[in-house]
């Protein structure tokens, strides 16, 4: 195996698994401690937290849309215009941030209110509405929305000691 | 190893490009032209792949980003960051953005290799030559394409790097100076319109059938930051079409950015008019925004007559603070049209500023009309006498049978249409016929695509436009005459190097021996001239007035005997790439290289 191969390999076994390989481990000449005659130690803490990618999506609508400044404002004193033509800009800006790093597809690509067949009896796939026969097992039926999935992620990777909390720092002019 | 690739990059005074190709085995094959996607920072800690590399640096300084969030696929200097991001945190920070430093390279009033970059820069900031950020943008390239191409290192293939037709030959020296810097081994120089039509060529194999002998064929590139004027003629050569470069011309420092800002101003004023001030962040939103506003209103098949433009509030309050405005289409049209391309006469020339001071800065077009500047271009052609095959109506204007459109701004079928329209106009007066199109395609890309076809035309795999130099070289002589307190002795100009010489050639310049003084500075002056195209080589030109432009003189300090006085004859090379070069050669054979001075007088 090639130097460059057993590193990655390595990096992402620890990364996601915990462990070396076990081929890389041999190839090496490590071998694994049977267990009880070491006393175990604490599992390192994981690099990638689950919160990660929730931080870095926010802190990405923030940036290119403002996304967080606007959820967060008290809109109840603005005018349906002003509201409007903020969320226009914000929109668009939402949703390009959106389409570069989350692809987004339905679930379903058919018409809404047209006749459609189930594609799976999953239901966090397909949600059946209204006359539920009482077996849950039908054939098809009215599509009401055609649910989104998202197809890939491609979140930039997080760096260590990469401040994610932050979503959006503070922003001082000097003059 | 053999090369296996032919790279062109479009080293932009906005955005950078690159495209390749890989020759295929059977040399009768047209291999296809790809766009290489260009490995960059977008934002702190992350790198994304982006079809252009905006060629923007940022100077990064201990409080610009978090330590570490500006790694590359590649070993590189924080520092200096080039790409999405220089232009985006240039935006927050303008004193620490490189900007435009191609058009700095091609501006003779300064030394362009001492350190000016960024202008304005506190101190304390590194500055950067021209030469310096170029070299910059370059090795970024290289090093993108090796992040990707491990197999088939840079400096193995075959780079072809354009520049503006009007580039003179010190500004081409500087670009193949920055080059080398940047560790590129094998680069070719090509003329930016040019390669816009080899892409053009490249889009349609069946191009002998589109233009025919006689054609005169009008490339019209208006870019972010520059526009650019050159005219080839289709003509023949033992019954095969031949492409001949015969006119380029001069370096006018006006684009598309210059239209966006127009309509950003003209959006700030009505928001003044209002009582709402903008600040600079909030102009530059505003510049952003009409750029957006005026590609949906102008995109082919748009219906809408207004755009709405809004700048978010500053703060946390997005909706409260927000401004709004809008663009209408007859704003676009009074300022793109009237403004930038107006319905110029043939006769007309562009405007001239007559301020005596200037603030020290590119020397930016003074008449924004494109349109006259296109007019004196095809007048200029009309003064140049009878060179070649310039097709000329009754006043002899340079009459085009074809124009070929590039760059941003000519996405927009408004601003053809309209140029369309006015060239028609004067071929019309002329006696001639109407304009034919030609519709190249993926403006933003052409002359890169073009660039990387050029290259596999240069090993024999398509056709080559035949050019050379794209103006007459002189030197200029001292006339022999009693000095006169306060004036200097009349000049006359002889010249080296004839218009259109092409590169590879060699030209003696007969009839005229110097005294060349070796061992001690000498100082020779040199002159161009985009207009004289009928100069032979040892042609001595007295009354020359305003048809020649002064270079840099060169000063040399050539090796010898202190203080010998060499008799010497002059000789003109035009290497392969395309670089001028002038040789002093003695009797004896003992040759001296005159580098064009790159360290130039700044103009009083």
């Amino acid at each position: 195996m090639s130097r460059i191969g057993s590193a990655f390999k390595s990096f992402f076994s620890i990364l996601f698994k915990g462990v070396l390989p076990e081929d890389v481990a041999r190839a090496f000449g490590f071998v694994r401690a049977a267990a009880g005659n070491v006393a175990a130690s604490p599992p390192a803490p994981p690099q990638v937290k689950t919160e990660d990618g929730a931080l870095q999506l926010l802190a990405i609508l923030q940036r290119d849309g403002r996304l967080i400044d606007f959820l967060m404002e008290d809109i109840s004193g603005a005018t349906d215009e002003q509201v409007g033509a903020a969320v226009r800009s914000l929109q668009e800006q939402c949703r390009q941030a959106l389409d570069r790093y989350v692809r987004l597809a339905p679930v379903i690509d058919g018409v809404e209110g047209s006749y459609t067949t189930l594609p799976s009896s999953d239901p966090s796939v397909v949600k059946l509405l209204g006359n539920v026969p009482p077996n849950g097992k039908v054939q098809g039926g009215t599509l009401r929305h055609r649910g989104w999935r998202a197809e890939k992620v491609e979140l930039p990777a997080v760096r260590a000691g990469q401040k994610l909390d932050v979503i959006a720092p503070a922003e001082i002019e000097i003059e | 190893m053999a090369r296996k690739y032919v790279i062109g990059i479009d080293l932009g005074t906005t955005n950078s490009a690159l495209a390749f190709a890989a020759p295929p085995s059977d040399p009768r094959e047209q291999a296809p032209v790809n766009l290489f996607r260009i490995p960059q920072l977008v934002n702190p800690n992350e790198v994304r792949d982006e079809d252009l590399l905006p060629s923007f640096l940022y100077i990064a300084g201990p409080a610009d980003f978090p330590a570490g969030s500006l790694e590359l696929p590649w070993p590189s200097d924080p520092t200096y960051i080039v790409g999405e991001l220089a232009k985006k945190r240039g935006v927050e920070s303008a004193r620490r953005l490189v900007s435009s430093a191609k058009s700095w390279l091609s501006h003779a009033g300064v030394d362009r290799t001492a350190p000016l970059l960024p202008v304005g820069a506190p101190d304390g900031v590194p500055k950067l030559s021209p030469v310096d950020a170029s070299r910059r943008y370059l090795e970024h390239l290289r090093n993108a394409w090796d992040s990707k191409n491990s197999d088939a290192p840079f400096e193995e293939q075959e780079v072809l790097v354009t520049v503006p037709a009007s580039f003179d030959a010190v500004a081409r020296e500087l670009t193949l100076s920055a080059a080398e810097q940047a560790g590129y081994q094998h680069v070719v120089l090509l003329e930016e319109p040019q390669a816009a039509f080899y892409a053009w060529i490249e889009r349609h194999p069946d191009w002998r059938n589109r233009v025919h002998v006689g054609d005169l064929i009008l490339v019209i590139d208006i870019g972010g930051g520059t526009t650019d004027f050159t005219l080839i003629a289709v003509t023949e050569s033992g019954g095969e079409l031949q492409l001949e470069r015969i006119a380029v011309g001069e370096h006018i420092l006006l684009g598309g950015d210059n239209i966006d800002l127009a309509l950003a101003r003209h959006l700030e004023q009505e928001l003044l008019a209002k009582g709402v001030k903008l600040d600079m962040l909030q102009l530059h939103a505003l510049w952003q925004q009409c750029r957006a506003a005026k590609e949906h209103l102008l995109e082919p098949g748009a219906k809408k007559t207004e755009h709405p433009v809004t700048i978010l509030g500053k703060g946390a309050g997005v909706v409260g603070g927000a401004i709004r405005a809008k663009l209408t289409l007859d704003d676009i049209h009074r300022i793109l049209l009237e403004g930038f391309l107006p319905r110029a006469s043939s006769q007309d020339m562009p405007q001239r500023r007559r301020i005596g001071l200037a603030e020290l800065g590119l020397p930016y077009a003074q008449d924004a009309a494109i349109t006259r500047h296109l007019a004196k271009f095809l007048r200029q052609q009309a003064g140049a006498s009878e060179h070649g095959a310039v097709r000329r109506g009754a006043s002899g204007l340079a009459c085009p049978t074809h124009v070929l459109f590039n760059g941003g701004v000519l996405r927009a079928p408004v601003a053809r249409d309209r140029l369309i329209e006015v060239i028609n106009g004067w071929l019309r007066e002329e006696g001639r016929e109407d304009i034919q199109p030609l519709f190249g395609e993926d403006l933003m890309h052409a002359v890169a695509r073009g660039a990387a076809y050029y290259g596999m035309a240069r090993a024999g795999r398509g056709v080559r436009i035949r050019g050379g130099i794209p103006r007459t070289y002189y030197v200029g002589i001292e006339s022999a005459m009693p000095a006169v307190p306060g004036l200097p002795a009349p000049l006359k100009a002889l010249t080296v190097a004839p218009f259109g010489m092409e590169e590879g050639a060699q030209t003696p310049i007969p009839g005229r021996e110097f005294g060349l003084v070796v061992g001690a500075p000498a100082e020779f002056r040199f002159f161009n001239s985009a207009v004289r195209k009928n100069d032979a080589p040892g042609e001595l030109i007295e009354d020359f007035g305003d048809d020649l432009e002064e270079l840099s003189p060169v000063e040399v300090n050539l090796t010898g005997a202190s203080g010998e006085l060499v008799p010497v004859t002059l000789e003109t090379v035009v290497t392969e790439t395309g670089l001028l070069q002038l040789w002093c050669v003695a009797r004896d054979g003992r040759r001296w290289k005159l580098e064009f001075n790159v360290r130039e007088q700044v103009r009083q």
